[in-house]
Parts: C-alpha cells; structure tokens; sequence
C-alpha cells in the first residue's frame, strides 16, 4: 500500500472505531454518566449479568437472528438455484422485480405493511395476538431474503453449467449432483448470504419496532424503550462484551484459513483440501443442526404448562435487581410458587410512552394482563372499553392506597385502577450557570439570558403543557384556538431550546451540556448522583405544574384476570412495593411505603421533602391540573402542531 | 438434464420462494395502499393522499412569517440530508474500496472485517455514542479545546444528523463497490497504462465506468435507509429534525395508522420512481461507456 492509501486508510478506521472505543471506555465508568468519566470499575458488568430482562433480550436477539439467517439462506438457496433456471424471460424479470422489493423499500415501509397486515388478518381471525415471535421471525426472514439471493446467484451464473451435467453423465442422480457438483461451487455464497442475514437481522431496530408484540422484545426494541428512564452504561458493557465475542471469533475463524493450503498443487494437498472442505462443511451442518435444536427447544421450552402473566410497562419503571434491589418481577415469581404451587412465568414487556402502549394495544394485536399506564392514557382506555373492572376482593393491599389518590377523575368508581406511582413536574437547573433570582416558574425556560442551554419535552403533550401552565390556559381544552396560543410561545422558545428531550435529559444536565430542563421530580436524585464536578443541580416547582399518577390496570385482551390480580396486589405488599419506590425513585401512593422508617431513611429529608411535599389538597391540585384524555379531533389537531413546532 | 427433472426442481425450489414472497412481500405492499385509501371505518377516502400534499403551516423565517406545505417540507428535508449522506458515503467510501481491492488478499480480509465490525454493534448504541462524542461538553469538543482551537456547536444541526447517517450507513456503501472492483481484471488497468493513460485516465476511462454497478447498489443502500430514519435524527438532531420517517413514526404512535400508511404510500412510490430513474440512466451511461 502506498503510505497516503495508508494514512487514509487509518482515517476511515478512526472514524468507524470512535464510537465503538467511547463504548468500551465509558462501559468501565464508575458513575452512571455516559459522558462524564469518574473512575474505572466493573460495576455495569455486574449490573449486566444480574439484569434478567436484557439479558433475555439477547437471548432473544440471538434466537430471533440465527432462525431467521437459517430459514432465509435455505429458502434463499433454493430460490436462487430456481431463479438460475428459469428460462421465461418475463417469469425472471418478474422474479428479479421482487426480490428487489424488500431492498429499495425503506425498512419504515417493510415494518408497517408486515404490521399493518398483521394485524388486519390478526382481526378477521378473531386472534388475541396477532404480534408475537413468528410475526418478528417472518418480518425478519422476508427482509434477510434478497440478500442471501443476491450473494448466491451471481455464484451460480459463473459456474459452469456442463458441471453438474458431467456428474450425471458420470451416473450421479441429479440430487446428488446437485449436492456434489453446485453446492460446493456456490459455498461461499451462501455462507456470504447467512452471514449477512444474521448480521442484519441481529441489527435491525425499526422492523421489529413494528412487528414486535407480547413478551418477545430484542435487545433494540428495550433500549429504545428506555427512554422514559436513561440508558444505562449496561448496554455499553454489553456492546463491548459483544465487541470482544466477535473479535475472538474473527481471530479463530482467520487462524483456521491460514491453514487452509493455497492451492491443491499436490495430489497430498488436494486430498488435504478435500478432507478440510469436507471437516467444514461438517462443521457447518453441525452448526445449522444446534441453531435449529435449540430453536425448536425454545419454542417447545415457551410453550410448557407453566401459567404466563403478560406484563406491559415503561422501560425501567420497576426494580429489576440491579443495584443490589429486590428483582420484584422474580419475586412474585417465587411467591407465586411458594403460596398457590403453580408455576408462573412473567414476560414482562416495555413500552417507551403512554401513546406507544396505546397504538400496540388498541391495534389488537398483542395481549397482556397487567398494564401501568398514565391517568388520561387510563380513561382514554376506559373511553374506549379496553380496560376490565378489578375484583378488590383479590386485591386486599389496595387498603393501604391513600384515600387521595381513590376516585380520581379518571376512575371515579373505583373499579378500574391501583395507583403504583404519582408525582409533580418540576424544573431542574444548573446553579453554577443559572442565577438563583431566575429560577422560578414556567419563566425560566423562555428566559433568553439561558438561550441554548433549555431543554424542552419531546413529546407533545408535556411541551405543550408547560406553554399553558405558564399562560395559564387550560392543559385539556378542545379550544383550538387555545392550543394556538401555546404554539406561538413554543416557536418562541424555540429558538433558545437546546434540544428536545426524553431519556437524553439524564445525560444532558449530568454533563452541564445544558442547565434548564423540566422533567419528572424523582428523576433529578438520578442525576444528582451522576452530575460531573462543575455542574450543581437544584430543583423547584413551579405553580401551576402538572401532577400524575401512573396505575395498575387489567386490559380488555386480559388472558388470566385473577392471576393478574394476584400480581397486583403482590406489587402493593411493603417489600416490593419499598423496592420499586426505591428503584423509580417516584412518590409511591401506598402508605406501606411512605410511612416505611427505612424508607424514608434510604431516601433521606430532601428527596422526601421533594417527592412528598407540603402541597395542602393533592385531589384539588390533581383535578384542576392533572392532564384529561384529550378527544380525537383535538388530539389530531395537537398532532400537527406539534408536526408545525418541529420543523420550524 | 431432461425437462422433467428441470421443471421438478424448478417446482420444489422456487415454489416456497414464490408464496413467500407473494404473501410477505407483495400484499403487505397492498395492505399499505388499501389503508392509505380508506378512513378509520375503512370507507374509500382520498383524504390522506391529499392531506400530505396540502396541509400547511407557518413557519417563522426571521422577522418574515411564511405559509408551507408540511409534509412536503419534512419530505424535502428528508430528501437533501440523505442525499448529502450518501454523496459524503460515495466520496468518502469510493477510495477506501478502491485500496481495498488493491491491496493483498489478507488485508483486504481484514479490512473486510474491520468495517463489518460496527455493524454487529447495536444500531441504536452506536448512535447513542455519537450523541456522547457531538455534544458540547462532548469528547470532540474536548479534544479541540486541548489543541487550543476552541469549540464548534455540533450536535442538533444537520450536520450532526449527517454524520450519524454516514457513520451508520458507511459499510453499506463500500461492501457493493469493493466486491465490484475485486473482481476487476488487473490486465485491464495494465492495458490501458501501456496504451497511454496517466492514473486519472486509467480512473476515468477504466476504473469508473466498470464499478458503476457497484456504485449504484451502494448508492441505493444508503439512501433508503437515510431517508426513512427516524431515531437518527431524534438523537443526534436534538429532536429539532422531523423528517419523513419522525412523521410516519408520530402518526404510527398517534394511532392514525392510515395516515401513516398514507405517508409510507406516498415514500414508496417517489422511491420507486426514483430508483427506476436512476437504473436506466445508469444503463445508458454503460452503453456509451
């Protein structure tokens, strides 16, 4: 290589590696920053290998790509040698036509229509799911397809065609010259066309965002779903224990070739090479045949006799055992054993917003037991008939909710919900860069002294209520003209916000690369405890604000109502319950665990003061400023304004 | 062969193929279209074709407030950065595939797999820690004010967003026009230095011409999923990029799946066009080459 191929060379593999080395560094960082780096520990591997659900993920990950690289190289193979002899033009054109379908589609396009089908034959059936692992394994093997076809029939073509015609000159049936005279030729195609289609299928975020339904999420689907909480340095320790897998396997697999002779120039060599093509192709039967045992077990494994409790929540909105915390979903699992001698199963699911969970369920195309979603998402679902009234005769924990938070607007009877979390929005600032006198009220977030360093909300509803709150308009009006008012002072603000936010507001204030944000009261300690040396954060609320509660509820799509209850009340009991106060660190309605002396140690006089504060009235406060369900018109119409406010 | 085992094996290899690809890729296309057309209570409605085409906003452009059409704009912004992407993909790829194929086969090997590598790492990660390295307290900031050269406000401009598409779709640009260029005959190149070409001869005239094939399907890698992403632009744009795919995905989560499907609709059909285009310039262009 001549010295500037070399030097431009080294640029481009700077450019790929950066990320992949700020992964490895940070996945060895001590705080929970992903930008500030505090010291070397192997704490997030620890986190990892304790973390049940991510690493089900993987397995998931790894399961859902090896059936899918495994089903489309077969298919494929046999396609393309079908293709390679066709002789109608028009039948190959037409063939060619599709298979490039899946390629010059966007992926958006490929994930909606499998779904939008999906679930559209889901419905005519009358099915309860219509989302599951065969919809993500068929999603996946459809878009892996061309290319394994692409690899092998350009393989195909160069071969020379007398060579199977030879084998059965020479009394080979034509299966077997099929497999002794084309296969060969066509290996490294194929193994080109499987590694390709394990690789994308490993990677794929947006197909399977789509078509991903109960219980079976991949790795992308739950990071992306962290975006109420953060993204933990976990998934970097992950992604280098990934890096590094790859990395030995590459190594062993280029040690392995090296033996491989050249050329068969002796009759030793050649016999040497048939023997190595032979132990390979073993290897590579060997290989297929544990990938698809171990599918099928999976398969068989997911299907036994225990009892299945479906459980859709927010990306880490419960404790999850890392940290030292109590994995609560496993301990009802072993409860649930010790008291009834049943075993159960939880697959618990994340969503990443009220609105995602909502789409997913009201598609009807997935089906759970247990749902945790916001107050107005609640009575939109009640609106709708997708919620089923709860029999509190299971529930007995439900005595200890505080009499404040039972018949709130959005279940007045109390038929429908158990609170599991409630809590205030408030504004978080830098101290070191925003003046103590400024920081009061809704104001802050437009003062221009701050311009760059606002974040705002990304998600519609929660930005366009801080535009009311501080105008004082009402956050549920169908007014249209309402709404226009807080557009206008949002594209006001516009220009002075940094960015707008959801899960990237841990890391932006942690590292002073922003110093106003407004987010959810618990969340602030989380910062806290990361923020770099230079930046103080301080918190406050502003009046009016906006007050939730997130609570347990039981969908229409409910498979096991009691065993759902059961689940329920189990969350209210004071060990779980203290643990998920603890991991969410949101003020908890159940007064196991706000008058819990350990409790309100843990957390000390401050995070109290701020997660429970002197508020008079939380029902007054709750019904005057709490978020309503929103008609569709109205929600419609907030829709496009928000379309508006973005691309300005 | 006889006829009889040609069309046996042609039935049992292209039969699970064709109703594959019948079922799972050409009626979803269908699916697609049959909810663009239809309303909530699937009735016949021309109303989300048209809503993409007419819906307006105003938009503040310094002091001067003006009326634009919504989608269309998104579309329009969609299109320049992914073309951008894929035109910085091109020239940033086109050499390093170049030495590749040059190069002797165990490094072209290795650097095979050097640039695989990144893929196996999440999609979402890999963008995540673009966010870290951008941002303005980030490690590349950082680094300049350690030079001495002040900082530059990166992250949440197109330009950020740029970066993250190229980093991500990079591989998908030099796979195609490497394994084009590996298969080039040597003697050619040889040829047409003995005939009188100096090195940007041997690129314009040979080079070039022969990796157009390459180009086009690198090209095409690119720029699909460029212009349909949507969690690029919501981490690195600081949320402030609403493009095609932040549009398909918002209706998606709003729940309004048929105007969803409206926008898709309307995406695969452009594309379409646009790719049929570009093959048959393409196909031109390597006649008269």
């Amino acid at each position: 290589m001549k010295p500037i191929s070399k030097v431009y060379t080294a640029i481009i593999m700077i450019f790929l590696f950066a990320p992949i080395a700020i992964l490895l560094v940070f996945s060895f960082n001590e705080a929970k920053s992903l930008s500030v780096f505090s010291g070397f520990s192997l704490n997030w591997y620890r986190e990892l290998f304790k973390d049940a659900e991510t690493l089900g993920a993987v397995r998931n990950t790894l399961v859902l790509a090896a059936s899918a690289a495994v089903i489309s190289t077969i298919m494929g193979t046999a396609a393309a040698v079908g293709i390679n002899k066709l002789r109608s033009r028009v039948l190959r054109t037409a063939m060619d036509t599709v298979t490039n379908v899946p390629m010059v589609n966007p992926d958006i396009i490929t994930g909606i229509s499998l779904m939008l089908m999906f679930v559209f034959v889901g419905r005519l059936f009358g099915a309860a799911t219509s989302l599951n692992f065969v919809t993500m394994l068929i999603a996946h093997v459809t878009f892996c397809l061309p290319y394994v076809i692409l690899q092998v029939l350009p393989k195909l073509q160069q071969m020379d065609r007398s060579l199977p015609e030879a084998a059965m000159d020479l009394g080979c049936t034509p299966f077997r010259a099929f497999m002794k005279a084309e296969i060969p030729e066509i290996m490294p195609g194929v193994v080109t066309g499987l590694i390709m289609a394990f690789t994308l299928s490993l990677d794929d975020f947006v197909i399977s965002y789509f078509t991903s339904g109960n219980g079976f999420q991949t790795l992308p689907i739950r990071i992306y779903n962290m975006t109420k909480k953060t993204v933990t340095p976990k998934m970097y320790a992950l992604a280098t224990i990934i890096f590094f897998v790859i990395l030995a396997l590459l190594i062993m697999t280029n040690l392995i070739d090296t033996d491989k002779p050249k050329a068969a120039k002796t009759a030793k060599a050649a016999r040497a090479k048939r023997s190595y093509s032979r132990r390979s192709r073993i290897a590579a039967a060997v290989i297929g045949a544990v990938l698809l045992i171990g599918m099928i077990c999976v398969i068989v494994i997911s299907g036994g006799n225990t009892l299945t409790l479906n459980v859709y929540n927010w990306g880490e909105y419960i404790s999850d055992g890392s940290d030292d915390t109590l994995d609560t979903v496993k301990a009802f699992e072993e409860y649930y054993y010790e008291t009834y001698g049943v075993k159960v199963k939880v697959n618990y699911t994340t969503y990443a917003s009220n609105e995602d969970m909502f789409a997913k369920l009201s598609s009807g195309a997935v089906s759970f037991d247990v749902v945790i979603p916001s107050d107005y998402m609640i009575a939109r679902m009640r609106e709708n008939d997708m919620l089923l009234p709860l029999d509190y005769s299971n529930i007995p924990n439900y005595q200890y909710i505080d009499e404040s938070f039972r018949s709130l607007y959005y279940d007045p009877d109390n038929m429908y919900t158990v609170p599991y979390t409630y809590g205030v929005v408030g504004i978080i600032y830098n101290a070191n860069k925003v003046d103590e006198a400024d920081a009061h009220g809704w104001e802050l977030m437009w003062n221009e002294k701050y311009a760059g360093d606002i974040l705002q909300f990304n998600n519609s509803r929660d930005a366009f209520a801080t535009a009311q709150y501080m105008l004082g308009l009402d956050v549920n009006s169908t007014d249209r003209s309402n709404w226009d008012r807080a557009l206008e002072e949002l594209k006001d603000q516009s220009p002075l916000v940094k960015s707008y936010v959801m899960d990237e507001v841990y890391n932006m204030m942690e590292s002073g690369e922003a110093s106003i944000a407004p987010y959810y009261a618990g969340d602030y300690f989380t910062m806290i405890d990361a923020q770099a040396d230079d930046v103080d954060l301080r918190f406050y609320y502003p009046d009016p604000t906006n007050y939730f509660v997130d609570a347990m509820c039981i969908p229409s799509c409910c498979q096991n109502k009691e065993l759902a209850e059961i689940f329920i009340n189990y969350m209210l009991s004071p060990e779980p319950a203290i643990a998920n106060a603890e991991f969410i660190y949101y003020a908890s309605p159940n007064s196991l665990v706000y008058e819990d002396e350990g409790y309100i140690e843990d957390l000390g006089e401050e995070a109290m003061a701020i997660l429970y504060p002197e508020m008079g009235d939380f029902r007054e406060l709750y019904n005057a400023y709490a978020y309503r369900s929103l008609d569709a018109a109205t929600l419609d119409y907030v829709n496009s304004l928000w379309e508006t406010l973005k691309i300005n | 062969m006889n006829e009889k085992t040609r069309g046996l094996i042609q039935r049992l290899t292209l039969t699970p193929y064709s109703v594959w690809a019948l079922l799972f890729i050409l009626v979803p296309l269908i699916f697609v279209a049959y909810y663009a057309f239809t309303d909530i209570d699937f009735r016949f409605t021309t109303d989300n074709i048209t809503r993409f085409f007419t819906a307006t906003s105003t938009v503040a452009d310094g002091e001067t407030v003006r009326e634009v059409h919504t989608y269309l704009l998104i579309f329009l912004r969609s299109l320049k950065l992914a073309v951008i992407s894929t035109v910085i993909c091109l020239i940033m790829g086109y050499p390093i595939a170049y030495i590749m194929a040059r190069a002797s086969v165990k490094t072209q090997k290795i650097m095979v797999t050097l640039i695989m590598i990144p893929m196996w790492m999440n999609f979402l990660i890999r963008t995540y820690a673009w966010m870290t390295i951008l941002q303005d307290t980030g490690i590349f900031n950082g680094m300049l004010s350690l030079l001495g050269l002040g900082t530059v406000h990166i992250i949440g401009t197109e330009a950020a967003v740029v970066i993250g598409m190229v980093y991500d779709y990079f591989p998908y640009m030099i796979i195609p026009i490497y394994s084009v260029m590996a298969k080039m005959d040597v003697k050619l190149l040889e040829a047409a230095r003995d005939l009188g070409c100096n090195s940007f001869g041997v690129l314009h005239r040979v080079i070039w011409p022969l990796s157009i094939p390459g180009v086009l399907s690198g090209i095409t890698m690119v720029l699909i999923p460029s212009i349909s992403t949507f969690y690029i632009s919501q981490k690195l744009g600081n949320g402030k990029f609403y493009l095609i795919g932040d549009a398909i995905e918002g209706q998606y989560v709003a729940n309004n799946l048929h105007f969803a499907a409206a926008i898709a609709f309307i995406l695969m059909i452009v594309l379409l066009v646009c790719m049929a285009l570009m093959q048959r310039l393409a196909n031109r262009k390597l006649i008269v080459a």
